[in-house]
């Protein structure tokens, strides 16, 4: 494992080796999720311009810097980071060289590009038949968008996810203010590869993993919900704009300091948001006590919730709802999450030295493992931080080899 | 078919589940598409909300008819155990002794409550792998709150973000934050399973679904961090602002869109070509990425009145002919219709032992050497005749006898 001062921790991936070779969100954070909870991960980037996060920021003070992505930060905490040109011949023997005594090879490249370089599957299993290679694409590696290019936005509405869930009818389908298709991709990899990892013995070798973030989104959200109904009767939803069809209160209210979620699908629940609210007589309607019936008469309910969320803070409508049996919660900033002490109880917030960002913080591990904790403990490698250690003294190239390859942009 | 494709990579690895609603099932889900052995456990003495939501099989309302979640639940084994009963405890118990896992989603304390608190579970298997998901964890301030996976939303700030540019938050009307958390909960489980392969030890695995779904904030949070900035809703704008146009434009017919995005010179220029090089675009103002992403709005206004008369299908075929990043906006009609997802048999037809046909998702990720197997939604206490005759050993009388006192039930 690497060097940087870390501490001996035995995390719950440690002793799996991964490469990862990809631009952007997906195969980043797959591979930061191996490398967060102990796997020694080598990041590849392209000698020329490095990975494209390097270029998005957040920068400090919005100064474009390459060392100073934030994004770049938070997605590559505890890898190892090299240069490798592997278009060339000279950079691909270098990666296969990687590649024999990996156990995964995570990557985001378009497949016929994968190929182009002489990188497809076929290839790289014969050389080493143990390997769990993960692809993570928009649309996947088969079927007739294999190939298009696409970023998240484009796999995001090929889901179905904003035309059914998100944004107001007569406008435009709505995306999550992230990269949520490619986020979502991202944990599915990094799901089915651990459990493809695990199960070599069983299945006798390695094997390739098909990811498409579109195709995750599309099947386990919108498709769970919508696509048996819309099988069985033809018929389908849209956005409304509103929040939840089958029930109410489900949507986002204004309050006097912001917006709630404000949602109560049983019975005790909306008795709870009653009683909250000082028990109002036009909500002593007994047909009230069911969902549907209360989604049939949302026009009448929310502007009557509205006018009470209206006289009071979110934080003190949470308190309130939530202390009567009532799911509803404040719609948090990303400042008012981060800061909030429950954070700072957990240990969620973690602070990580950088040599160019200086003390940083970056959010640490969801999962929490008491006997093999994880979570971000070294920075993000510099730009091909890790050549000389990675290539000479693990690979044993020679100086003088070392150097052509580097004088020639293959590193 | 040798043997050895016949075994799933996590074959022999037994789950007991006492998720419930939509993200516990969804991981015993992930897990039993990757070949482990999962029951989940319910009871009718509450029946989950998830098994009355319409529409239903054949159009009759039924616990073992909800095809809405028929998908979601697909792969997870039953069985039926009132846990207000200690003898259903007791039973319930056996079965972890003889498992691998469990996993649960119920608030902090709760599994306590029922006598299956994982240090009662340790006593009767002592490397057992207990993986707790509540909503925001198992410690902290927070961790009593109560959401479901819409509401979770929202105490992670990503609700914040999401809405029209510089407008209020606008909801997502169904709960992203569960079938994900879900399958961050599987991953959870093996991460469980990983150390314990390698040291022999167990233990208590915390996921917070808070914590999970803020990592898809990152990107704000790290502003927030280095600038000291508080985002708020973008629509469909690049979230680090660099692409444009970078948004989701009308097309021809009824709520029809496509999808646009540009980083790269070679996209504008491609762009560009396929408009047949209007003058506007020429325009200093769009010279460069950097004055594009500064006059996106008007950017967008002239991109949308160009794609309004296009059908979405064909606008992305001639887009992408032309290297420019864009693809459809599909409904739910069009995913069962899309070229893409019927080449991927992305949702499969399967028969229901109750005798109907129903549509679910199949396996969303392809494996190369394992051959995942489907199987429709479980009816309720599918498994109480393997689980209590031939794995826990009990007779058929004394199975009998426990349905009639209602503890299998």
């Amino acid at each position: 494992m690497a060097t940087d001062g870390a501490e001996a921790v035995s995390g719950a991936l440690e002793g799996i080796r991964v490469i990862e070779m990809g631009e952007g969100v997906s195969a980043a954070f797959c591979a930061k999720l191996f490398s967060d909870y102990g796997a020694d991960v080598i990041k590849i980037e392209t000698p020329k311009q490095g990975d494209k996060t390097r270029r998005w920021g957040p920068f400090p003070g919005d100064v474009s810097h390459p060392e100073k992505s934030g994004l770049y930060f938070a997605l590559n905490t505890n890898k190892r980071g090299v240069t490798l040109d592997v278009s060339v011949p000279k950079g691909r023997e270098q990666l296969l060289r990687l590649l024999e005594d990996a156990d995964v090879l995570i990557e985001n490249n378009l497949p016929k590009k994968m190929k182009a370089w002489g990188l497809d599957y076929q290839t790289l299993s014969a050389a080493n038949p143990d390997l769990v290679m993960i692809s993570i694409t928009p649309f996947g590696q088969t079927g007739p968008y294999a190939d298009w290019n696409a970023v998240d936005l484009n796999a995001f509405h090929l889901t179905g996810t904003g035309s059914r869930y998100c944004g107001r009818p007569g406008e435009a389908p709505l995306q999550h203010g992230t990269f949520s298709a490619e986020y979502y991709g991202a944990y599915t990899a990094v799901t089915w590869g651990l459990a493809c990892v695990l199960g070599r013995t069983l299945v006798g070798g390695g094997q390739h993993l098909d990811v498409s973030c579109a195709e995750a989104v599309a099947a386990t959200f919108v498709g769970a919900q919508n696509i048996g109904g819309y099988a069985q009767d033809g018929i389908y939803d849209k956005r409304t704009g509103v929040g939840m069809s089958l029930a109410a209160p489900a949507t986002i209210l204004p309050c006097k300091d912001g917006y709630v979620w404000m949602i109560a699908l049983e019975t005790a629940q909306w008795k709870g948001i009653v009683k909250a609210m000082g028990d109002p007589e036009w909500a002593q309607i007994d047909l009230f006590d069911d969902m549907f019936v209360r989604a049939q008469n949302a026009d009448m309910i929310y502007p009557l919730l509205e006018e009470w969320t209206m006289q009071h803070g979110k934080q003190e409508l949470m308190d309130m709802l939530q202390g009567n049996g009532c799911p509803a919660t404040a719609v948090y900033t990303v400042a008012e999450a981060a800061d909030h002490p429950h954070m700072k109880e957990r240990g969620y917030i973690v602070e990580v030295e950088h040599p160019e960002l200086g003390n940083m913080r970056v959010l640490g591990a969801p999962i929490h493992l008491p006997e093999c904790p994880g979570g971000p403990r070294r920075p993000a490698p510099l730009f091909g931080q890790h050549n000389e250690e990675v290539f000479c003294k693990q690979l044993g190239l020679e100086a003088v080899a070392f150097e052509e390859l580097k004088s020639e942009g293959v590193l | 078919m040798t043997s050895s494709e016949k075994q799933l990579p996590l074959s022999g690895l037994r789950v007991v589940n006492f998720g419930r609603e939509w993200l516990g099932p969804v991981a015993g889900q992930t897990l039993a598409f990757l070949g482990a052995e999962v029951y989940r456990v319910e009871s009718q003495i509450r029946v989950d909300i998830n098994r009355t939501l319409p529409p239903f099989g054949g159009g009759v309302r039924d616990h073992n008819r909800s095809l809405q979640n028929h998908a979601g639940w697909a792969g997870n084994g039953s069985i039926t155990l009132n846990l207000k009963e200690p003898r259903a405890v007791e039973l319930a118990k056996e079965l972890v002794a003889k498992s691998d896992v469990a996993i649960e989603n119920f608030g902090p304390g709760v599994m306590e409550k029922l006598g299956l608190g994982y240090e009662a579970l340790r006593k009767t298997k002592s490397d057992v792998i207990l993986v707790s998901m509540p909503a925001a964890g198992l410690t902290g301030a927070l961790k009593n709150v109560r959401t479901y996976g819409m509401s979770l939303s929202s105490i992670t700030g990503l609700d914040s973000l999401t809405g029209y540019a510089d407008g209020p938050p606008v909801p997502m009307e169904n709960a992203y934050a569960d079938p994900l958390g879900g399958i961050i909960g599987a991953f959870a489980v093996l991460l469980g399973v990983s150390y314990r392969e390698r040291t022999g030890k167990g233990q208590h695995v915390d996921f917070s679904q808070q914590e999970g779904i803020m990592q898809m904030m990152t990107p704000a949070f790290m502003d927030y961090a280095l600038n000291g900035r508080v985002a708020g809703p973008i629509g469909n704008r690049h979230p680090l602002k660099a692409a444009a146009p970078h948004g989701v434009f009308p097309c021809a017919g009824e709520d029809r869109w496509i999808s646009i995005a540009v980083s790269e010179l070679e996209e504008w220029d491609g762009l560009v070509a396929a408009m047949g090089k209007p003058e506007w675009a020429s325009d200093q103002a769009f010279a460069s990425l950097e004055s594009r992403v500064e006059n996106i709005d008007v950017l967008h206004e002239k991109l949308a009145a160009w794609t309004i008369g296009f059908d979405d299908a064909a606008l992305a075929d001639k887009l992408q002919e032309h290297g420019v990043a864009a693809a459809p906006v599909l409904n739910v009609a069009d995913l069962l219709n899309s070229p893409q997802y019927k080449s991927r048999k992305t949702f499969i037809e399967v028969d229901h032992p109750l005798g109907f046909r129903e549509t679910i998702y199949g396996a969303y990720v392809k494996t190369s050497r394992s051959n995942i197997d489907v199987k429709p939604g479980p009816v309720m206490g599918r498994d109480n005749g393997h689980v209590f005759q031939d794995l826990l050993g009990l007779s058929e009388e004394a199975i009998q006898e426990l349905i009639e006192a209602k503890v299998i039930f």
